[in-house]
């Protein structure tokens, strides 16, 4: 058993850190002529759907550790195969630097070479080119090597994917070739308001922990402004966290900021909207049992694969257990909406990983809190449990109660909210209700539109000094 | 053996300018009340079939985990609610009478993709 703060790092070793903070030193790097510019990743209609800055950044501070730099392809083909690095360690996804051929040719880089990454033309990192390679001819099929099929993976996936899927359209709109290698951060960039206030990585989440003294602390992965039920379930995981001791002491809310799918809630509102629970009004969290942190990624919604990488994210920030819902991380309809518990209490043969994360040989040490759904019971006058719906027939799930709770979707909320009503505060708080508000009023809309996609990608999270 | 029919839902929020629009019809007896009556709610049912029409002229559109047609865009949500005025129904009635008007109400649509003004 692990004290929070305390558990190890994946990967077993230390945290990766590969930030050159010594601005001195820093400055010699940027005066390298073998430069990559760093662009967008666009959908077939032009529209920015991933930034691989935000890569750059997870890896360099330590967000994917023990993950220090881009995939080569002999780890590319082995986390297709098994979801294993070539350390063997579990890790989900391929982590790939890609460029076009003529962009390689520009560079004048050769493998084994230092190449300076800019971003909006300024110096941000530094790749030690390992290798220079060909991704797969067909990207489709690349993508769905990277989700799964429903042939292939029977257990967990229902509906084929396609471009409705923004995980999967990034995979199938890369381009044609990969640069591998370590990267560092050789340009530590200045985050954004409200970005500034939520970027505690690793190293520094670890200390926080720490310092405030806390020994289990449940992570809850957001993508979401939360409703009443979203709190509900962090609230029931801090009490099913503790491993028998006593409840676990807090919950570190860990929103996934970058590109999202049409219809998500802007990533401003995400982060302060959680944040407004715990503070500037809120208190529905003591501050001292909550914080809310942000990593950059832009979500493959990959619901089973996205766990594992949530699981390596927030145990690398310190956290010693980790909640998983209905749905997790998912969109549509492509994956059994318990995908993910079916993962960590069974594993997913049909990826090679053939144990839960936690229970496999190099696997993660966090542990798994299983939520199932939660529902408003109005005759009960609060949120109640309606049962987990994996497949044991020995069990039937049934609600709390004996009354007829109201399930809440966040399309639900979303289409009362677009339609101007404030949601009654048995299902949103007035605090949270008033950022999606405050942020509507900035960008003209509560939710992610392709105005959206393409300002950010202008703007980033980041400024580069 | 008769294979079982797919239903799915609409619902439709009423607020309190809607309610005025039915108070006193036989459709303020259908309002069903949620959340411990904080919403309040006109549902309609449709078929598979008027579901997947509906789905494909708004893509937007998704079927959640209660089976209602969520994430449509305000202008069909208030063309629908117009519709259930007019012809004083839930039923296909309603669904016909908005079809009339596809055209309109996608341009309508179009125009609030990327803005729609906040609450005040």
């Amino acid at each position: 058993m692990y004290y929070a703060g305390e558990i190890p790092p994946h990967g077993g070793g230390t945290l990766v850190y590969n930030v050159i903070d010594n601005i001195d030193k820093a400055r010699q790097y940027w005066e390298i002529k073998t430069r990559i510019e760093i662009k967008p990743t666009l959908d077939p209609k032009g529209v920015p759907v991933r930034n691989v800055y935000r890569e750059v950044m997870s890896i360099a501070y330590g967000f994917f550790t023990p993950l220090e730099g881009f995939m080569t392809q002999n780890e590319v083909e082995s986390v297709l195969k098994e979801r294993r690095l070539l350390s063997g360690w579990l890790f989900p996804y391929p982590i790939v630097f890609d460029v076009t051929e003529e962009e390689w040719k520009a560079s004048g880089a050769k493998v084994g070479d230092e190449v300076l990454l800019t971003l909006k033309g300024k110096p941000l990192a530094v790749i030690k080119v390992e290798e220079f390679y060909k991704l797969p001819e067909d990207k489709k099929a690349f993508a769905d090597a990277v989700f799964g099929t429903p042939e292939r993976n029977k257990e967990v996936v229902r509906v084929p994917f396609d471009e409705k899927m923004p995980g999967w359209l990034i995979y199938r709109c890369l381009k044609s070739h990969a640069i591998a290698g370590r990267v560092w951060v050789v340009n530590p960039p200045k985050f954004r308001e409200p970005y500034v206030r939520f970027w505690i990585p690793p190293a520094q989440s670890r200390a926080y922990i720490k310092a405030k003294g806390w020994r289990f602390v449940v992570a809850h992965q957001t993508r979401n402004v939360p409703h009443v039920g979203h709190e509900m379930l962090m609230r029931r995981a801090l009490f099913v966290a503790g491993i028998g001791e006593r409840p676990a002491d807090a919950v570190l809310v860990n929103a996934i900021i970058g590109a999202k799918r049409r219809g998500d809630y802007v990533d401003e509102a995400i982060l302060e909207g959680h944040e407004a629970l715990s503070r500037g009004g809120g208190y529905y969290f003591h501050a001292d049992r909550h914080i809310v942190t942000m990593t950059l990624w832009d979500m493959r919604y990959g619901n089973p694969l996205e766990s594992i990488l949530h699981g390596i994210i927030r145990q690398n920030m310190g956290c010693t257990h980790h909640m998983f819902g209905r749905d997790h991380a998912a969109v549509g309809d492509y994956y059994d909406p318990y995908a993910t518990q079916y993962l960590w209490t069974r594993g997913l043969p049909s990826y090679g990983i053939n144990e839960p994360p936690h229970l496999t040989d190099k696997g993660l040490k966090i542990r798994p809190v299983h939520m199932g759904e939660l529902a408003f019971c109005p005759k009960c006058g609060e949120w109640t449990y309606l049962g987990i719906p994996l497949d044991v027939p020995e069990v039937k799930q049934l609600p709390l109660c004996g009354h007829k709770p109201e399930r809440i979707s966040g399309s639900f909320l979303r289409g009362l909210i677009i339609e101007g009503i404030k949601p009654p505060s048995v299902i949103m708080r007035p605090e949270v209700h008033d950022v999606i508000v405050k942020w509507w009023k900035v960008y003209g809309y509560p939710y992610v539109t392709d105005k959206y996609l393409k300002l950010k990608e202008e703007q980033l999270e980041v400024e580069l000094p | 053996m008769t294979a079982e029919v797919r239903k799915y839902k609409i619902g439709l929020i009423i607020d309190d300018k809607r309610y005025e629009a039915i108070k006193g019809t036989p459709l303020e007896q259908k309002i069903e009340r949620m959340f411990g009556g904080y919403i309040r709610l006109l549902t309609l049912e449709v078929d598979e079939e008027t579901a997947r029409h509906v789905l494909k002229e708004f893509p937007s559109g998704r079927i959640d985990a209660r089976g209602f047609l969520e994430d449509l865009p305000v202008a069909f949500k208030r063309a629908l609610f117009e519709a259930v005025v007019k012809t004083k129904s839930l039923g296909k009635e309603a669904i016909d009478e908005v079809f009339k008007k596809i055209d309109e109400i996608k341009a309508a649509a179009e125009k609030e993709k990327e803005y729609v003004p906040p609450p005040a």
